[in-house]
């Protein structure tokens, strides 16, 4: 064979990057223009408060994510953080639980939805965005027969702290928020579960010819989003001392919605927790940014619509401009 | 004893008859060649070896395991590779991932029972398994989908060798390749001849065919109707086994 | 080429946002006004009574809402965005008791005077979380209710005889009883010729409260009166009580003011119906506000007046509280 080419040059070995630029760009041009427009953007407290109000959906979007990279979706998602926060509540105050194991309760019920949806998917071959739909409705249901329609109120101080304590002036919330990124990052890039993910959603006849078990795992992904939903009933009920049947109505778009901004691909393949994060936080940074600017509620829901499409269509174009 | 054997393998999905009967075998070392029509069967039978289908009648004996009911993870395990006709590869995914893809080698995470990839080594040893193919790539670090169509072929054959197996199935290898690169793919099958290893290959392409192969199988409608070893017979016989011409001389007799 | 203009602009902006971080302080006291939503009429009236009163104080009001009833954490997040500014006061109307408690104990410590919109806070449950409420003030419903009782009384006379049906809205729930009960103890005490049948729970539904007046008409031939908790439930007895034929032998009160109902009354078919005044409520908000900083007091709960709407105060058009109607 001739190498009259690779004398020429050798190419740089390519790393794929943590995170997507561009979206790390998108965040840095928010929060500079914000910053221009409102003096008490760069402010730490508000900065802490960002943060604070993007943990509960960040952690929810970590979920998305895993699901979103082996080519399904979760519309869920909402729906499960309702019900496990209700289910959590209802165990400390009404079944009178110690903190910790009504942290597992809080856990479990978010895992079993997951499950239930994941079982679905996979032995009744029906696609997940139907299963999804339906279970948004159910858990949803379930949460508000749970708590004949009202909130549970007054927790156990010392699980509240989860959500309103302050440990060294950082609210804990973010402190979950980032910790959970971490660990979840860990899974996505360095195990071979995070790897299978997102090979059968590259190309899962390929996945299956290699022994991947596909099934098994696109249960797990599942079950994992839905323990994810968990922890974000877990941090919404500390945040409001409350086991809330309404909590998270809609929150799946926005998580849905973080992910994509991210960079990780819709349609499978291609995921980032970190961008993931970025994501989240673009999305709360503007609406942290209205808020300040005090812009009616109404434009502030067209203004994410469009910051939506706008970062789906810029990853396209990206995309075909790697494409040879 | 036969390194492959497979006796009157049966196989319908609802109620067409894909397979009806087929019996052949392989042995250490051979170069068998696959050929018939397209609907004949062929993809189908591969993929009831390497687990994908399960039987509906008949046995497959490997090495004289029989592989009824098991998965494709342990056939591979086994020693059979098969390189798709599509390849099969995850083309978001690097070079490196896709040759250890089901099969990461890994390691401890800062001493707990939690395992990661050994990614240095998935890298290093990819990187070996291309040089000794001879392939030219940029790195393994690329991602497949961003490598030429012959380079990613290189990719996929590097995937089926690099666990030293006793028996790989070749799915149209050449259908797609410019001629310096067909001849490169001959070249590889001739070597893996020479180092003990069975092939069978499926292929259109009856130049290459009678280029390199010990014996020709004609599948035609689901069962075997010629098994002849290629010396003696000739382009045209095959032709008219395939299309159906010629009356079955030979009822799946393998030698 | 894209990245690096990104990355100047938001250098940049950044620039002068440090910069600007610096003059933060404003000349007039800005209150901070958090509303549920400001996609009904109720809410709106209440926003612009608020502006009003903001006007009329010589502050300047910073009035947010978020997208719909159920975004409680969104409305948690706000509540948080809004203390940085450090206002002097934060007028809220928390969509449940609970959710704005952690945001409001912050306020009560950062010395921020915390009023409570329209009684969504529980005195009790706000006061074990730490939260100091300087006042809660709405609209009386129980008073609203014995405005109506007094408007009946005056229409038939103190010696009126005869049976009466109250229609309250969901079993048990807060206003609905209250503004019930409200009208059910002043009429009896005001003409105690008169009886109350019972206190139904309509559901606030138009025909559940049509089907309870067909029920209720055979039991009691001679009925007098009937009150309904809100005007939706009013109007469905207005229609039972015209297709039994006794339209004009029985006076039906509403409650709201909406305006089907203000239609109505000009029609002549439904008798009156109790208007809540949400202008007048945001506008005495922020002027009573005013006042407690000033180092002035406000009654704990502050109830501000309904207003009993019916043709003669339309055809007359004499009444002050007529000009808070929105």
């Amino acid at each position: 064979m001739s190498t009259e080419s690779d004398a020429a040059s050798v190419p740089p070995p390519r790393r794929r990057s943590v995170v997507r630029i561009e979206s790390l760009a998108v965040l840095a041009l928010f929060c500079g223009v914000l910053s221009f427009l409102s003096p008490y953007f760069l402010s730490v407290a508000n900065i802490l408060n960002v943060l604070l109000a993007t943990s509960v959906i960040g952690v929810l979007a970590y979920g998305a994510t895993f699901v979103i990279a082996a080519a399904g979706i979760d519309l869920s998602l909402g729906s499960v953080l309702g019900l496990a926060g209700v289910a959590g509540a209802l165990s400390m105050n009404q079944l009178g639980l110690p903190w910790p194991a009504g942290v597992l309760v809080f856990l479990a019920a978010g895992a079993a939805c997951g499950c239930m949806n994941g079982l679905i998917v996979t032995l009744g071959r029906i696609p997940p965005f139907i299963v999804t739909l339906g279970t948004l409705g159910v858990a949803r249901g379930l949460a508000l027969v749970l708590t004949n329609g009202a909130p549970v109120y007054g927790l156990d101080p010392a699980f509240v702290y989860l959500g309103q304590g302050r440990p060294a002036g950082i609210p804990t919330p973010v402190i979950i928020f980032l910790g959970v990124g971490a660990i979840c990052h860990f899974v996505l890039s360095y195990t071979r579960f995070g790897k299978y993910a997102v090979v059968i959603g590259d190309n899962e006849s390929a996945a299956r010819a290699m022994g991947i078990r596909v099934d098994r795992l696109r249960v797990a992904l599942y079950s994992l989003a839905g323990l994810l939903a968990g922890v974000s009933g877990l941090l919404f009920a500390a945040r409001t001392n409350a086991g809330d049947p309404t909590a998270g109505v809609s929150y799946e778009l926005t998580a849905i919605t973080a992910t994509v901004l991210g960079g990780t691909n819709l349609f499978g393949g291609r995921a980032t927790i970190f961008g993931t994060l970025v994501g989240a936080l673009i999305m709360g940074v503007l609406q942290n940014g209205l808020n300040l600017m005090a812009v009616s509620s109404f434009y502030q829901q067209i203004l994410i619509g469009v910051v939506l499409v706008l970062a789906v269509w810029l990853d396209q174009i990206n995309q075909r401009r790697a494409k040879r | 004893m036969s390194l492959l054997e497979i006796s009157d393998v049966e196989k319908h999905f609802g109620p067409v008859q894909v397979l009806r009967g087929v019996s052949l075998t392989v042995e250490s070392g051979e170069i068998v060649a696959l050929v018939g029509d397209n609907g004949a069967g062929k993809s189908t039978l591969m993929k009831t070896i390497t687990g994908v289908h399960n039987l509906d009648g008949g046995t497959i004996r490997f090495d004289g395991v029989s592989l009824a009911r098991k998965e494709p993870g342990e056939i591979r395990s086994l020693g059979i590779e098969m390189i798709y006709q599509d390849l099969a590869l995850a083309k978001l995914q690097d070079v490196a991932s896709n040759i250890f893809l089901g099969r990461e080698p890994t390691i401890r995470f800062l001493g707990t029972p939690i395992r990661i990839i050994d990614r240095s080594r998935t890298e290093r040893e990819a990187e070996k398994m291309i040089k000794k193919l001879g392939a030219r790539l940029p790195s393994v670090t690329y991602a497949v989908g961003e490598l030429s169509g012959g380079q990613q072929q290189s990719v996929a054959i590097a995937r089926a060798l690099t666990f030293n197996p006793k028996l790989v199935i070749m799915d149209e290898p050449t259908a797609a390749l410019a001629v310096r690169e067909v001849e490169h793919v001959l070249e590889l099958i001739r070597t893996l001849r020479a180092q003990g290893i069975a092939v069978i290959l499926i292929s259109h392409r009856l130049t290459d065919v009678f280029a390199v192969c010990d014996r020709i199988v004609v599948l035609r409608q689901g069962a075997v109707i010629a098994d002849d070893p290629t010396r003696n017979t000739s382009m045209n016989a095959v032709v008219a086994h395939i299309v159906g011409a010629v009356e079955p001389a030979h009822q799946g007799n393998a030698r | 080429m894209l990245k690096r203009m990104f990355a100047g602009l938001s250098l940049a902006a950044l620039a002068l946002g440090f910069i600007a971080s610096g003059a933060a302080a404003a000349d007039k006291p800005v209150y901070a006004v958090l509303m549920k939503t400001l996609s009904n009429p109720f809410w709106n009236a209440m926003e612009q009574g608020i502006k009003a009163g903001a006007e009329k104080a010589g502050v300047d009001v910073l009035v947010q809402a978020v997208e719909s009833e159920t975004a409680t954490e969104a409305q948690l997040n706000t509540c948080n965005t809004m203390l940085e500014r450090k206002p002097p006061a934060l007028i809220s109307s928390a969509i449940n008791p609970t959710i704005l408690l952690p945001c409001l104990k912050q306020a009560t410590d950062m010395n921020i005077l915390v009023v409570d919109l329209d009684f969504d806070l529980d005195h009790d449950i706000a006061k074990k979380a730490g939260v100091k409420i300087a006042f809660s003030i709405g609209s009386d419903n129980y008073a609203g209710g014995g405005k109506a009782a007094e408007w009946l009384v005056s229409k038939l006379g103190k010696d009126a005889k005869g049976p009466v049906l109250v229609i309250e809205g969901l079993a048990g729930n807060g206003n609905g009883g209250k503004r019930a009960h409200g009208f059910a103890d002043a009429v009896v005490k005001l003409a105690p010729g008169l009886s109350v049948v019972g206190i139904l729970p309509g559901d606030w539904d138009r025909q559940k409260a049509a089907n309870i007046t067909n029920d209720i008409l055979t039991r009691n031939p001679d009925l007098v009166a009937i009150f309904c908790s809100n005007d939706t439930m009013a109007l469905g007895a207005v229609e039972a009580a015209y297709a039994a034929g006794k339209g004009d032998k029985i006076t039906i009160i509403g409650f709201d003011g909406t305006t089907d109902a203000v239609k109505s009354i000009k029609d002549g078919r439904l008798g009156a119906s109790v208007a809540q005044l949400p202008y007048l409520v945001g506008s005495q908000a922020v002027e009573k506000t005013k006042a407690v900083l000033a180092g002035g007091t406000a009654d704990e709960m502050t109830y501000v007046p309904t207003l009993v709407l019916t043709k003669q105060l339309f055809s007359e058009n004499k009444d002050p509280l007529l000009q808070y109607l929105r």
